[in-house]
């Protein structure tokens, strides 16, 4: 952690589907610049509290803080949101946008900035995720590791001050996943604060300040991946990384 | 290895004319059916210019306000449509509500008595409340036809469109209204520069069978006073008692716009694919 600075703060917070108790009291601070890693068994709430951070979801009863401004209305909540980039599992590119209009449709419609400036800072970002030479492509013509950088790509040229990942590698062939990890990888040493939902547990010993374990829409245990994974606390958590690191 | 017997072909030795079948062969065979369709309309008018070509003379201004009608009301219905469609599929319970009632009402009455209604009974209605209010402008209301059948169509059509366009619109994935959303991105942005794009590719071929169908029942309005094709062959045959012939043309003039609009619309789907 590099400085002890709160730039999410949730609070209390629950969430029901119908009878479903999905989050159950989640309390969670995560500094400016840290790299958070959400782990749990599928239906424990994980994607859920990530997507609630955004208000992608809305939640029952609590307060989120992101940035200093409080989830609680329209004008808020779009603020957040292009404060706050986010990366799903099934990519979501626009398929009906080249990869360069999918970089810069948002940068010229919230950012309005002209379509020059635009596309300089997606050509930058292309380079940076390592396949400028797809800018004219189409999504679907592109392989899932592909997409999923262009989708990384797309979140950060709104210059967000934290990017979400809901299971960014989970749809992805093994051969891809590297990948679109190295350049998470990039983005975490570069000071990016990142809440990351992920079994990537190579990545969370390499980047992730701190590792969370999650249950039935309860945080179970939080500590630094090297100790979590070394020396669990629960027996819940041995229980679910048992399965995990085999 | 080749086996003796195998033919030897260089694409690029096929010469002009075999190029000229295969193109023709591999194009879309019902252009085949349009053009037997107008050499036939052809040959009658010119070989038995009576009574036909007298036909197609008569009803000539007739094809240019079925024309007319039609596009004007299939534009008018695009947009309204649209409306009707994200109304159906608003999260305000309100405009879901207006938008599902006007859908199931219109829905459940037929096109002719919708007509018949804005034409006659509207405008008596209008002058009803212009007679009992004491307003003269309301009082000597007259309805001109062509506005009200393409007022009629128009909000018959612009239902059954606004369930198109529902229907495109709930087929495109969740995600991608949440990656616009989470890119800032309002509810209308995200509709009209996410959704809408990719639901219009969806909905072109449905759409275009309703400007089809929209182009045949636009027959009806030749029972409310407009001078359309049906209409102007009814007068035709009122004046010259030649039945057969007479909705022989007409029919064939009906066919050769179906048809061609039908290739029309088949072409437009074919080159609003996505790119792969």
């Amino acid at each position: 952690m590099k400085k002890s600075d709160t730039i999410i703060h949730i609070e209390n917070v629950h969430k029901r589907f119908g009878s479903v108790h999905a989050l159950r009291g989640i309390d969670l601070d995560v500094q400016r610049g840290e790299v958070v890693l959400i782990l749990g068994p599928s239906g424990s709430g994980k994607s859920t509290l990530l997507r609630c951070i955004n208000r992608l979801e809305e939640f029952d009863r609590g307060r989120i803080v992101v940035d200093n401004i409080p989830l609680d209305n329209a004008e808020n909540i779009n603020t957040v949101r292009t404060e706050v980039g986010m990366v799903f599992q099934q990519f979501n590119l626009f398929p009906h946008l080249s990869v360069m209009d999918n970089l810069t449709l948002a940068q010229r419609v919230i950012r309005k900035r002209d379509k020059k400036e635009a596309r300089e800072i997606g050509m930058e970002l292309l380079n940076k995720v390592g396949i400028p030479e797809k800018a004219d492509n189409y999504p679907l013509q592109l392989s899932g590791g592909q997409q999923q950088r262009v989708a990384i790509a797309r979140a950060l040229a709104m210059n967000p001050r934290i990017m979400l990942f809901d299971e960014p590698t989970s749809a992805l062939d093994p051969e891809m996943i590297q990948e679109v990890l190295d350049v998470m990888l990039t983005l975490a040493k570069e000071g990016m604060t990142m809440v990351v939902v992920s079994h990537e547990i190579g990545f969370a010993r390499a980047a992730a300040d701190r590792a969370i374990l999650m249950d039935a829409g309860r945080i179970i245990e939080e500590a630094p991946p090297a100790i979590l994974f070394k020396n669990p606390k629960h027996e819940r958590t041995k229980l679910f990384l048992s399965k995990v690191l085999s | 290895m080749k086996k003796p017997g195998d033919l030897e072909i260089n694409k690029q030795d096929i010469s002009f004319s075999t190029r000229w079948w295969a193109n023709l062969q591999q194009a879309d065979q019902w252009w085949l059916l349009v053009i037997i369709v107008v050499i036939l309309t052809i040959l009658m008018a010119t070989l038995r210019p009576d009574p036909f070509m007298r036909i197609v003379t008569f009803v000539s201004d007739g094809i240019w306000v079925t024309i007319y009608v039609t596009i004007i009301t299939f534009l008018l219905v695009l947009v309204l449509g649209l409306i009707g469609g994200l109304g159906r599929v608003s999260h305000n319970k309100l405009i879901r509500g207006i938008a599902s009632v006007y859908v199931e009402v219109v829905r459940g009455i037929p096109l002719l008595v919708q007509l018949i209604i804005w034409y006659f009974a509207f405008p008596a209605f209008i002058k009803d409340i212009g007679s009992t209010w004491n307003i003269p402008a309301l009082a000597a209301y007259k309805a001109n036809p062509i506005i009200m059948a393409i007022l009629g169509m128009t909000i018959c059509y612009a239902a059954y469109m606004s369930e198109v366009y529902r229907a495109g619109i709930e087929s495109i994935p969740k995600g991608q209204m949440e990656a616009a959303r989470s890119l800032g991105m309002n509810y209308i942005q995200a509709m009209w520069y996410v959704i809408l794009p990719q639901a219009f590719r969806v909905i072109l071929p449905p759409v275009g069978n309703e400007f089809v169908t929209l182009l045949k029942d636009s027959s009806l309005v030749s029972v409310v006073a407009v001078a359309d094709l049906t209409r102007r062959g009814r007068e035709f045959m009122a004046a010259n008692f030649i039945p057969i012939q007479t909705w022989l043309m007409i029919a064939l003039i009906y066919l050769i716009m179906t048809l061609v609009a039908a290739r029309g619309v088949r072409w437009l789907e074919k080159h609003s694919r996505y790119e792969r």
